[in-house]
C-alpha cells in the first residue's frame, strides 16, 4: 500500500478480512509469511518499539471494543494512551486532559453533546461514532477499519468513510477498510482487494470496477 | 405399520447423584459424631437460667453509666473495622496485581505459586491472627487492625484479581493494539469495567469487618465484643442484651449503608451527557469512608513505630525461632486428627441446619411486591430475626446454647448453624427474589395450590443457587468453627488456643498447618461440588 492510498477489503464472512487487519496491527501473529508496517514487522518487535509502531496504527474494531462503563470522553482519549505516560493517563481519568481535541473530534462525528455520558448508554450507531472519534484523536499514519459503517445509516456511513479517508490523507497516511457495502467501497476507496478463504482473489483500482461487477463478486463468493 | 416409541429411560446425572449421596452420608456421619443417636444431648437443668436470660431481652440495661461504656465500645469496634477494611483494600489492590492472570499471562506456574501463597493468610480466621499477633505485638491496637487486615487483604486480593480477570478483554486488547502500555491499557480497558464490582466488594468487606471486629473483642481486643463477653461472664443478662442490640444496630447500619452504596454502583443515575457530573451519594460515601479511616487512626492512637520497634522485632524472631521446625510427635498428630474430624462434623451440621432453615424461611423473608400488609409485616419480622441471628457472633450463640445443651460438638455446631442461618437466610431470600416470577404465576393461574406452584415454579430455579450458596457458606463455616473452638466449643480451635496459651510454638505451627490444609480441602471439595451442580 502506498501513502495516501485508500484500500477496501471485500469478501464474504470468514474470508479473513478481520484476520488481515489483526495481522497488520500486531494483535494476531501470522501463521506463515509476514507483514511490514511503517517499515517494521509487528510480529518481530517487542516492548517500546512495538508500542511506538502500534501508536501509529489506528484501528476501528468490528466489535468496537469500547469500554462500556467509561465516559465517552475517556474512551476517546484512550486513543492517545500510546503517547501518554501512565501518570498522565491516571490523572486524565480524574480530570480529563485534552478536552479541546476530544470535543472537536466528537463534533466531527456529531456527538459533542454526549461527551460525559457513559458509553454503554449510547446506541450502536453512536458507539461506532465514538470508536471513530477515538481514532481521530489518535492521529495515526495508518487507519485500519473493520466494518466501520455497519451500524450507521447511509448518510452517516458516507460521512464516516469521508472522515476516515481525510484522516489518512491529511497525514499522508493510508486507509485499509473492510467493507460489506460495495457501493461504499467504490465511492470512498482507490483500490479494492477481494479475499476468499484467506487468499487474494481480486485486486483492482476502484475506477476500473463497476458496481454490478463488484456486486457480482459478492454474489460469487457468497 | 405403526412405530412404537420406547419410553426413554429416566436419565439422571450420575455425577450429581454421587455428590448428593455423598453429602447425605457425610451429614449422617456428622450427626452420629455429634452424639445425636447415642445418649442425651439436652441439659434440662439449664432451662431456668435460659428462661432468665431470655426474659432479659425485654429489659436491656439502659442506665447512663452502662450506655456510656457501650457507646465507647461501639466506637472502638467501628474504628477497628474501618482501619481493618481499609488495610484489606490496600493490601488487596496490591495483591490483585500480583495474582491476576492478566499479570502472569501464560506463565501458569508462577500464577499457581502466588495463589498458593495467598491460601495461608486466607485459611486462618481473624481471631487466630489476633491470638498470634497478641504474642508478637502485645496489647496494642495494631493487633485488631492487622488481624482483620491480613486475612481480609488476602481474600480481597483473590476476589479483586478474579474480578479483573473476568472482565471482557476486547477494550484492553484494542488499547494494546493502538500502542498503549500494559498498565495504561489495564487502567482504561479493564479497571473501569471492574470498578463497580471492586467498589461494591470493598464496602461489603467493611460490613464484614464490623462483625470481625466484634469477634476480636471476644478474644480481648476491646470494643463491643469485649463488653459482651464481660457481661456474659458476670451473668448480667440485661447488659448482654443491651450489647446485643447495639451490635444489631451497628450491623444494620453497616448493612443498609453498604447495600445502598452497592446498589448505587450497580445502577448509576443517568446524567445530562453534555457536562461532567459525579454521583453525589458515591462521592459522599467515598469521602466519608476516608474521613472514617482517618478518625479511626486518631481514635485508636495507632503508632507505626510499634511495628518496627526493637521489642516487636525481638518477639517476632523469638516466636519464629521457636516455631520451626514444627512439632511432629505422634500424640499431637492423633489429637489434630480427631479434632479435625470434630471440626468437619460441626461445620457440616451447621450448614445443614442453616440451609434447611433458610429455604423454609425464604418464602416469607423474600420481598414480593403486590402482597398485603400482613405478608409484608411477617417478611419484615423474619428479616429482623435473621439480622439478629447474624449480628451475634457464633461463640456467643454457643454460650447461649450451653444453657440447654450438654457440652460437646452439638452446641458449637448449632451455634454456627444459627449464625449461618442469619447469613444464608438473607442470601436465599435475595436469590428467590431474583427467580423469575412468571412460571409460578402461570401455575397459580392454572389452579395450582401455593405449595405446588412453589415446588414446580420456584424450587427448580432456586435449587442450584441455594446449594451453591450453602457450599460457599460451608467454606466460611469451617473457618468459623476454628473460632468457636478458640473459645472452647470443641474442634481444632481448642487445640490451637491450648498450644498458644502454653507458648508451645512448634506445636502451634503444626496445628496452623493442619487448619490451612483443612480449609484448603474444604474449599476444594466445595468447588468441585459446585462445578458438578452447574
Amino acid at each position: 500500500m502506498a501513502a495516501g492510498e485508500r484500500v477496501a477489503v471485500v469478501g464474504a464472512s470468514g474470508a479473513g478480512k478481520s484476520t488481515l487487519l489483526g495481522v497488520v496491527n500486531g494483535s494476531v501473529p501470522p501463521t506463515a509469511g509476514g507483514v511490514r508496517v511503517h517499515g517494521g514487522d509487528p510480529a518481530a518487535l517487542r516492548g517500546r518499539e512495538l508500542r511506538r509502531l502500534r501508536a501509529r496504527t489506528g484501528t476501528i474494531h468490528q466489535h468496537l471494543e469500547l469500554v462500556g462503563p467509561l465516559r465517552v470522553v475517556h474512551n476517546v482519549n484512550a486513543g492517545r494512551l500510546g503517547s501518554w505516560s501512565a501518570a498522565r493517563a491516571l490523572r486524565s481519568l480524574v480530570q480529563p486532559h485534552g478536552l479541546d481535541d476530544v470535543r472537536s473530534a466528537l463534533e466531527q462525528v456529531g456527538l459533542a453533546d454526549r461527551m460525559f455520558e457513559r458509553t454503554d448508554r449510547l446506541s450502536g450507531g453512536e458507539r461506532q461514532r465514538v470508536a471513530l472519534a477515538r481514532v481521530l484523536v489518535q492521529r495515526p499514519d495508518l487507519v485500519l477499519a473493520d466494518e466501520p459503517a455497519s451500524a450507521l445509516d447511509p448518510a452517516l456511513a458516507d460521512e464516516a468513510m469521508r472522515l476516515l479517508g481525510e484522516l489518512a490523507a491529511d497525514r499522508g497516511g493510508a486507509l485499509l477498510a473492510s467493507l460489506h457495502d460495495p457501493a461504499l467501497a467504490l465511492r470512498h476507496c482507490d483500490r479494492v482487494v477481494g479475499l476468499a478463504a484467506g487468499r487474494v482473489v481480486l485486486d483492482a483500482p476502484a475506477a476500473s470496477l463497476t458496481l454490478p461487477e463488484l456486486e457480482a463478486f459478492y454474489g460469487v463468493v457468497r | 405399520m405403526t412405530a412404537v416409541l420406547a419410553a426413554p429411560p429416566l436419565h439422571r446425572d450420575r455425577r450429581r447423584w454421587a455428590w448428593g449421596l455423598g453429602g447425605l452420608v457425610v451429614l449422617g456421619w456428622s450427626l452420629a459424631g455429634a452424639g445425636l443417636f447415642s445418649g442425651p444431648v439436652l441439659n434440662p437443668s439449664g432451662l431456668r437460667q435460659f428462661g432468665r436470660f431470655a426474659a432479659a431481652a425485654l429489659s436491656p440495661a439502659h442506665d447512663a453509666e452502662f450506655l456510656r461504656v457501650l457507646a465507647e465500645a461501639t466506637l472502638v469496634t467501628v474504628a477497628y473495622a474501618a482501619l481493618g477494611a481499609a488495610l484489606a483494600v490496600v493490601l488487596g489492590s496490591l495483591g490483585a496485581v500480583a495474582v491476576s492472570r492478566t499479570t502472569w499471562g501464560r506463565r501458569r506456574a508462577g500464577w499457581t505459586a502466588v495463589r498458593g501463597v495467598l491460601a495461608v493468610p486466607r485459611g486462618l480466621h481473624e481471631a487466630v491472627w489476633g491470638l498470634l499477633l497478641v504474642n508478637v505485638l502485645g496489647l496494642d491496637p495494631w493487633v485488631g487492625v492487622l488481624a482483620i487486615g491480613i486475612p481480609y487483604g488476602a481474600v480481597t486480593a483473590k476476589v479483586f484479581a478474579d474480578l479483573l480477570d473476568e472482565v471482557p478483554r476486547g477494550g484492553y486488547e484494542a488499547l494494546l493494539a493502538s500502542g498503549a502500555g500494559r498498565g495504561t491499557a489495564a487502567l482504561y480497558g479493564l479497571l473501569p469495567q471492574a470498578a463497580g464490582g471492586l467498589l461494591s466488594y470493598s464496602f461489603y468487606r467493611l460490613e464484614c469487618a464490623v462483625r470481625s471486629a466484634v469477634v476480636l473483642g471476644l478474644i480481648g481486643a476491646g470494643g463491643l465484643g469485649y463488653q459482651l463477653a464481660l457481661s456474659f461472664a458476670s451473668l448480667r443478662w440485661e447488659q448482654v442484651w443491651a450489647a446485643v442490640y447495639a451490635l444489631a444496630a451497628l450491623c444494620v447500619l453497616a448493612d443498609v449503608g453498604g447495600r445502598a452504596v452497592r446498589r448505587r454502583v450497580a445502577e448509576p443515575r443517568s446524567a445530562d451527557g453534555s457536562r461532567p457530573a459525579r454521583d453525589r451519594v458515591l462521592v459522599v460515601a467515598g469521602l466519608g469512608s476516608l474521613a472514617l479511616v482517618a478518625w479511626s487512626w486518631w481514635f485508636l492512637a495507632l503508632s507505626p513505630a510499634t511495628l518496627t520497634s526493637a521489642r516487636t522485632v525481638d518477639q517476632l524472631s523469638y516466636v519464629l525461632d521457636a516455631a520451626w521446625p514444627p512439632a511432629t510427635e505422634g500424640d499431637l498428630l492423633t489429637a489434630i486428627g480427631s479434632a479435625a474430624v470434630d471440626t468437619v462434623q460441626m461445620s457440616v451440621i451447621a450448614i445443614a441446619v442453616a440451609t434447611a432453615g433458610a429455604v423454609l424461611l425464604s418464602g416469607v423473608a423474600a420481598r414480593r411486591p403486590g402482597t398485603g400488609p400482613a405478608r409484608w409485616a411477617a417478611g419484615l419480622a423474619v428479616r429482623l430475626i435473621l439480622l439478629l441471628l447474624r449480628a451475634v457472633p457464633p461463640p456467643v450463640w454457643a454460650l447461649v446454647l450451653l444453657f440447654v445443651l450438654l457440652p460437646g460438638v452439638l452446641p458449637g455446631a448449632l451455634a454456627l448453624g444459627v449464625y449461618a442461618l442469619g447469613v444464608l437466610g438473607r442470601l436465599v431470600a435475595e436469590a428467590s427474589e431474583e427467580v423469575d416470577g412468571r412460571p409460578r404465576a402461570a401455575l397459580r393461574a392454572s389452579g395450582a395450590p401455593p405449595l405446588g406452584a412453589w415446588l414446580y415454579g420456584v424450587l427448580p430455579a432456586l435449587g442450584g443457587p441455594v446449594l451453591a450458596l450453602a457450599l460457599y457458606r460451608w467454606e466460611v463455616a469451617i473457618r468459623d468453627t476454628v473460632l468457636v473452638g478458640l473459645l472452647g466449643a470443641g474442634g481444632i480451635g481448642v487445640l490451637l488456643s491450648g498450644r498458644i496459651a502454653a507458648f508451645d510454638w512448634a506445636a502451634v505451627t503444626t496445628v496452623l498447618a493442619a487448619i490451612v490444609l483443612l480449609t484448603l480441602a474444604v474449599d476444594l471439595v466445595s468447588e468441585r461440588a459446585r462445578a458438578a451442580l452447574r
